[in-house]
């Protein structure tokens, strides 16, 4: 206290309490932290406990962080809308397009987001059930990379800049009368659509209306206008038929109206018991394997353009059972042969289509030319058909002209420079128009383009206006069904981006001074009954209109003469061979054309065939490949030589897959892949096949050579194995073994005779769920697949986690081939997901009770208790449990988010998930009863699959309820259990399928 | 049994060179803690630390990204983390085996390698232990598996055999970790007395838990040895059948096999002396332990390796045999689909390594060859983990439904795992190696010639040994004055 105190009078510094009154001892404590904050950096001047304590915090630090669970927020309503309650949807019936038809849906909101597209049971083409795009729309309207702004010249706009410059070109158009004017749109099954452009037309008379899209009923129209004299669309009833003669026709998958087709069929296959009606008898004649094809009872593969000589041959061997066509077009038939097709394939399919005038039916695909679908006219009249198994209807938009000429008369005039402005409504014509024809190249020589589309891709950037379009669950239309029943496709939630429509453009341009899409579309709907507020309210609420907009065409009458000239001018179909191939243009079976390579479920859903995701491949026979040296996984590339017109030969890189069932010769390539600018997952998926297609072959093309790269491409399968073994797993029969043993299912697969391990539950109350799954009916068309990854949440892992074995399917549709030859194989589909076992060999092995049986037989799964050992998913026989190895809903952007289904949780990475039988649904139906006071009826509970399957081939209820039609299916004699010798007393039964192939016709 | 002749059970020869003093005996095996560590240990112990940071590597990128960066699949839900575990596991058995077995069959030969093989053991077991504890999707939530009462009366599914799994492996672990130590004790004790500075006198006094070798404490401590053994014994049948009820238990061809438990301990015994065998040799070597552990102690145990390896060589037979001569297509793929499908390969490694190999100890000269022995005991090491590999993966990569089948191929992860979980072991063991007695001195020096009082005579090839040299309860020893630590350990005659 007293050691150096200052001299007194000495001026002292101090400069704490501390140094003033030892100013001699250095300060003990914080020393050090006054002296680091004078001479700098401090950390080289620790102390050792100093260090030790810092580098301690340090590292226990290190321990904290961890990925965190996503925080959850809520957030209420500050005022409660009228019509809405929290957790109950609400359903609106709308309708969307797809390829020429228009399948009315209901789709459901929850909270005012779309959250699920159901068919509606009331649309003809529908009936209930919807395809895998209709049932993926939801991801397609949520897609984050949509154009979200006008955009000028790339540079990002206000609307009203757009609405502005739409302003001043409508009144510079006005006052040319809409000279250089020249509007592309897609073949429209809208009525306000066509009614605003036949304003616009009569406004502007000198505009010029294009129409485009790659796949289109051309042929189909040219057929009938050759047979019939006015273009039609033939409009098969499909339960009528007995006898099915498919000529290179997709008709359950890719080609119009497959829903319908689908439901038609699968009725027509309807076996309830041994001593039932014989099902329905296809054949088809096709150069790809197609869905259609891998359910046909005789399948011939053969080059697509030898299928016009199949036809030939196949109407002159009908002659011969007394179906006449006439001496006419009997002359132009030439032969009832054809080279390398057995005459069985001729002549028993003749003598069986003979054998049922007027409950038979033949068929042309779209990719056939005019002549076949002219020639398969005549024959179903001839047969009696006409009127009994097919109708022959007007289309809406009965002057379409050739999409194909079209398009090339547009690029002329655009070459030419007499294109002031190129209005684009819809499609992607720089990607899809024919090669030939260089789209892209006269576009730059269109001084003002606007595109109108929902992404800004491959023609959108190269326009100087892109217009973001609306898709169809956020804007108001309406659309007409092939079969004409009219639909209003009425907005599930206001324009994420806001996207016009097509029709509000026509209006802009000066069609129609009415700016409201809705108003538009109800003036239209009057002239179909809407005419008064409660009409329109009506045809709202129930989606599908009274009057019929088209109609079934009568008073035909053949034209032979046109006919047979037609078919003498067919070029004679060249044999391929190895140095100059045919390739045949596929609509793809998920991305249709290419319009929803972007939607990632679909791209994630193996291809119902090949079982490939994110790819498309060049299809290649067995034989064929393996005489040129090629493997599935093999870089090729295809040129197409000797195109008429080009110098240049047109090449494409692809890679190669050989599939069975391929015509020999003859390369399927599937459209709509490898684009160039669009979404991430459309970006690098797939080969661009457009470059080969030509307007003068824009279906199947000759003379290409293949040329090996010496490069292996990774290609991702969900099913990489492709026979049964052997084993009693998708069971089938044929009709005459069927009828000799009726319960041939459960003999294949006896149950074991062994008492259960542990003790039995009591499953006697009710309700007690279990499913049927007719795979007599099934088609494999896998909407289904994407209607449960809808409903339940079900991530999308992508291409790399697929080829490490972690699809997260619940539901898969496994295909396998059956037969010897693989050059023809039969194909059975069996969709398989969790069986719900009574005996659950996942259950007990689980160590923590993560998953149990529930007393109403369902097997559930505790998310939040699962640690993830994943022993039940070794132990299931059925291998459905799926696994989130990865935390497979990170970045997903916040648009996306919008459809998840909020009745079911997403799960974290780490837990295993699989099927639930919808018990979100059964728990809602449930409450739904006990609000109004009765029991659960049948159907009242229906799972996603179910509901979305067009073929009606899965019945779901309760077993105890003798009623029901699950307790039903299960009481037909084809039931079976799957792998029933393990003992797991599943309560998913399968019923087997039934053959139905022509004594006549063997092997 | 005599003083004389300690080792008449098993042959006519000395089971030690007679040269050795129980002085000595102590100063081999306490020197090494004692001493500082030479550069062969620096380098081990340095390689095994880049290993285990290895492990510590993949295991925090695992617990970040998921089970996903492993190779594991739908259809291989297990794959490496499985095999590892019970590889591990098998491991793991020797040494309980070697200890309680041959101490309770007076197979005296075993105290030169008993501690080395009870240290193996532990540290499989935590190698194995590891497995299934990252291996889960959520590891987080691991203590679900354990029966901790809760208020919403979730328990463990006490059908499932993993949880079996928890409580098998759990005691295995616990039993021998206090049959190791209680084995400990005396040897900790010599430490202690020998210490010379302040703080080993306190760790080593600490550790030997007051051990002063009175009487009583040489009374007690046979009592929980022969306890300990005897709970031990049938702990090494149930642990490796228990882990084999994973398999057995399920439904999948391939695991539901009723010769899996005694096939899967047979193999484990096969694989623990392989693992004894590699680790004893290198010891050996390295700490110049040939006098402790004699070319006769390793012959006997080639003898058991071609035993076990014969044994488990029948089981793939009759695995064979069964499968074929059943009704069960699923059966038969799944075993004519190991041998000739896509991981045939691992098929023939297996077979090569576990039952062709051993076959080269019925030559004596091969079998007393220190190279061939640790040839063919790295081989074997690598032919078990195959066998768990064929097991697992193969069976599950085909199963019941053709279009589920699918491959597994192990990624960057699925190897620093594994081989950081061999960075584990060797690390532990490194740190035994320098700091706990790695030979059983006290039981060693009971094996002594003349280490037990008898009436016989000397045998005459062998000098006597020095008088202060043989430990006799409660005796000045010449050099460290009262050392009761030395006392004999008298096995009561059975």
């Amino acid at each position: 206290m007293t050691s150096e105190r200052a001299p007194s009078g000495q001026r002292v510094f101090w400069r704490s309490l501390e140094t003033k009154e030892h100013p001699g001892q250095p300060r003990e404590l914080g020393s050090d932290v006054v002296k680091q904050s004078i001479d700098g950096p401090g950390l080289l001047r620790l102390r050792r406990r100093q260090f030790l304590s810092l580098s301690g915090a340090i590292s226990a630090l290190a321990g904290i962080s961890c990925i965190r669970r996503p925080v959850e927020k809520i957030m209420p309503y500050s005022e409660m809308p009228e019509d809405v309650t929290v957790g109950v949807p609400s359903h609106y019936a709308s309708v969307l397009t797809r390829r020429g038809e228009a399948i009315g849906v209901v789709v459901q909101s929850s909270e005012g987001r779309p959250t699920k597209v159901e068919g509606n049971a009331d649309h003809p083409a529908s009936g209930g059930g919807t395809d895998l795009q209709a049932q993926a729309a939801l991801l397609d309207l949520y897609d984050s990379e949509r154009a979200r702004t006008p955009t000028l010249k790339g540079t990002a706009k206000a609307g009203g800049d757009l609405d502005a410059a739409l302003a001043e070109l409508a009144g510079q158009l006005a006052g040319s009368g809409g000279a250089g004017l020249h509007i592309l749109s897609e073949p429209s099954l809208s009525p306000t659509f066509l009614r605003l452009r036949t304003a616009l037309a009569a406004k502007l008379p000198q505009a010029v209306f294009r129409t485009y899209a790659p796949l289109n009923d051309a042929n189909e129209r040219a057929g009938a206008r050759l047979a019939f004299g006015r273009p039609l669309l033939a409009q098969p009833r499909w339960a009528a038929a007995e006898v099915i003669v498919a000529l290179d026709s997709d008709f359950l998958m890719t080609e119009t109206g497959s829903v319908e087709a689908a439901r038609g069929f699968a009725s027509g296959r309807h076996m309830a018991s041994a001593s039932a009606r014989a099902p329905n008898r296809l054949y088809v004649v096709e150069p790809a394997l197609s869905v259609t094809g891998a359910n046909a009872d005789h399948r011939l593969s053969l080059p697509a353009q030898s299928i016009a000589s199949y036809a030939r041959a196949l109407a002159a061997a009908l002659a011969a059972h007394g179906i006449s066509l006439g001496s006419a077009l009997g002359a132009a038939l030439g032969r009832a042969e054809l080279a390398g097709v057995p005459t069985a394939w001729i002549e028993a399919v003749a003598q069986d289509l003979a054998a049922h005038r007027g409950a038979s039916l033949l068929i042309a695909g779209s990719r056939q030319p005019a002549a076949v679908h002219a020639l398969v006219h005549a024959l179903n009249a001839a047969l009696g058909n006409l009127g009994k198994t097919v109708a022959p209807v007007s289309p809406l938009d009965a002057e379409q002209p050739d999409p194909f000429a079209d398009i090339a008369a547009l690029v002329r005039d655009m070459a030419a420079g007499s294109v002031q402005t190129l209005v684009i409504l819809g499609g992607n014509p720089v990607l899809d128009a024919p090669a030939d024809v260089q789209f892209k190249e006269a576009l730059a020589r269109v001084p003002l383009s606007i595109c109108l589309s929902g992404h800004r891709h491959e023609t959108g950037e190269l326009c100087t206006w892109h217009v973001p379009q609306a898709h169809a669950l956020e804007s108001w239309a309406d659309q007409v069904s092939r079969a004409g029943t009219y639909s209003v496709q009425q907005p599930l939630i206001a324009p994420l981006f806001k996207g016009r429509t097509d029709a509000l453009m026509l209006a802009a341009l000066g069609a129609d001074t009415e700016r409201d899409p809705h108003l538009l579309v109800k003036t239209t709907a009057a002239s179909f009954g809407a005419v008064d507020e409660p009409s329109w309210q009506r045809l709202l609420q129930r989606g599908v209109g009274t009057s019929e907009a088209t109609r079934s065409a009568t008073g035909l009458s053949l034209q032979e003469a046109a006919i047979a000239a037609a078919i003498r001018a067919l070029p004679e179909p060249a044999p391929p061979r190895n140095d100059a191939l045919e390739v045949v243009f596929l609509a793809d079976n998920k991305l249709v054309d290419g319009r929803h390579a972007n939607n990632a479920w679909l791209q994630e859903l193996p291809d119902p065939i090949t079982r490939i995701t994110w790819d498309n491949a060049a299809l290649i026979a067995p034989s064929t490949a393996q005489a040129l040296g090629v493997a599935s996984g093999d870089l090729i590339r295809l040129t197409l030589q000797g195109a008429s017109g080009s110098p240049q030969p047109r090449s494409i890189e692809i890679v190669a897959w050989v599939q069975p069932g391929q015509a020999q010769g003859s390369i399927g390539l599937p459209l709509g892949w490898g684009r160039k600018r669009a979404g991430k997952h459309a970006l690098g998926a797939g080969f661009d096949v457009y470059p080969l297609r030509t307007s003068q072959a824009p279906h199947f093309a000759l003379g290409v050579k293949l040329t090996r790269l010496g490069v292996r491409y990774p290609l991702s399968q969900t099913q990489e194995h492709d026979l049964m073994e052997g084993r009693p797993l998708a069971l089938d029969a044929t009709l005459e073994s069927y009828r000799a043993q009726p319960r041939f299912g459960q003999t294949s697969s006896p149950d074991p005779a062994a008492s259960p391990l542990w003790k039995t539950r009591d499953y006697s109350q009710g309700p007690q769920w279990g499913m049927a799954i007719d795979l007599n009916r099934c088609v494999g068309c896998n909407a289904c697949v994407i209607a449960c990854q809808a409903e339940n949440n079900i991530p999308v892992v992508g291409k790399e986690q697929i080829a490490r074995g972690r699809t997260m399917a619940w539901l898969r549709i496994d295909r396998y081939y059956v037969g010897e030859d693989a050059d023809q194989p039969e194909v059975a589909f069996q969709p398989v997901s969790c069986q719900h076992c009574e005996q659950a060999p996942c259950e007990n092995v689980c160590p923590v009770n993560g998953t149990s049986h529930s007393p109403e037989g369902l097997n559930d799964i505790a998310y939040n208790r699962c640690i993830g050992t994943r022993y039940c998913m070794n132990n299931c026989p059925y291998k459905v449990r799926r696994f989130n190895f990865l935390n497979y809903n990170l970045d997903i952007p916040e648009t996306q988010k919008l459809v998840y289904n909020p009745d079911v949780t997403l799960r974290f990475r780490g837990v295993v998930e699989k099927c639930t039988y919808c018990v979100q649904r059964i728990e809602r139906s449930k409450i739904a009863a006990q609000r109004e006071g009765r029991a659960l009826k049948d159907g009242d509970v229906r799972s996603a699959c179910q509901q979305a399957c067009p073929a009606e081939a899965i019945h779901f209820g309760d077993l105890l309820d003798e009623r029901s039609a699950v307790a039903q299916a299960r009481r037909v004699d084809r039931e079976y259990a799957l792998l029933a010798e393990v003992g797991t007393h599943p309560r998913t039964r399968f019923l087997g399928k039934i053959r139905n192939p022509n004594p006549e016709l063997k092997g | 049994m005599t003083a004389d002749h300690p080792i008449s059970e098993i042959g006519e020869a000395p089971l030690l060179p007679a040269h050795i003093t129980p002085a000595r005996v102590s100063e081999q095996v306490t020197s090494v803690t004692e001493r500082p560590a030479r550069l062969g240990w620096w380098l081990y112990f340095g390689s095994s630390l880049l290993l285990f940071g290895v492990l510590g590597a993949s295991v925090s990128y695992l617990f970040w990204e998921g089970i996903g960066v492993w190779g594991n699949n739908s259809p291989v839900a297990w794959a490496w983390d499985i095999t590892n575990f019970v590889w591990w596991i098998g491991i793991g058995h020797a040494g309980t085996l070697i200890s309680a077995i041959l101490f309770l069959f007076r197979q005296r030969w075993r105290t030169s390698i008993n501690r080395f093989a009870e240290a193996m053991t532990l540290f499989a077991v935590i190698c194995a232990l590891l497995f299934p504890l990252i291996h889960v999707g959520r590891p987080w939530h691991i203590y679900y598996t354990l029966p901790i009462p809760n208020q919403m009366g979730v328990w463990p599914n006490f059908k499932s055999p993993l949880l079996w799994d928890v409580f098998a492996v759990g005691t295995y672990f616990t039993v021998s970790l206090l049959f190791w130590y209680v084995g400990l004790l005396p040897d900790l004790a010599t430490a202690r007395d020998r210490a010379r500075s302040l703080f080993r006198k306190r760790v080593y006094g600490f550790a030997a838990l007051g051990w002063r070798g009175s009487h009583r404490h040489w009374r007690h401590y046979e009592r929980a040895y022969l306890i300990l053994a005897a709970l031990s014994t049938p702990l090494v049948l149930s642990v490796h059948s228990v882990v084999s009820f994973d398999f057995a238990t399920s439904v999948i061809p391939g695991w539901h096999t009723t010769i899996f438990p005694p096939y899967f301990v047979a193999g484990a015994v096969f694989s623990g002396f392989a693992m004894v065998m590699t680790l004893m040799l290198i010891a050996r070597q390295v700490f110049d332990l040939e006098e402790l552990i004699t070319l006769q102690h390793l012959e006997l145990m080639n003898k058991i390796l071609l035993v076990t390896g014969s044994m488990v060589g029948f089981a793939y037979a009759t695995e064979f045999f069964v499968a074929m001569s059943s009704d069960n297509p699923y059966e038969r793929y799944a075993f004519i689909n190991r041998a000739t499908g896509p991981y045939w390969w691992a098929y023939c490694i297996m077979v090569t390594c576990n039952v062709l190999s051993p076959q080269l100890f019925w030559f004596r000269r091969l079998r007393t060859s220190v190279p061939v022995m640790f040839a063919v005991s790295i081989l074997v090491n690598v032919g078990m983990w195959f066998e768990r590999f064929v097991i697992i993966v193969t069976s599950l990569h085909r199963d019941y439904l053709p279009s589920a089948w699918g491959y597994f191929r192990p990624t960057l992860v699925d190897i620093g795992c594994f081989v950081g979980s061999l960075g584990l072991f060797f690390t532990l063991f490194a740190l035994f190696l320098r700091w706990v007695p790695q030979v059983a001195m006290f039981e060693v020096k009971a094996i002594l010639p003349g280490a037990q009082p008898g009436h016989r005579p000397q045998h005459p090839d062998e000098p006597r040994p020095a008088p202060s040299a043989v430990p006799q309860p409660g005796r000045q020893h010449p050099e460290h004055g009262d050392l009761p630590a030395e006392a004999v350990l008298e096995p009561k005659e059975a």
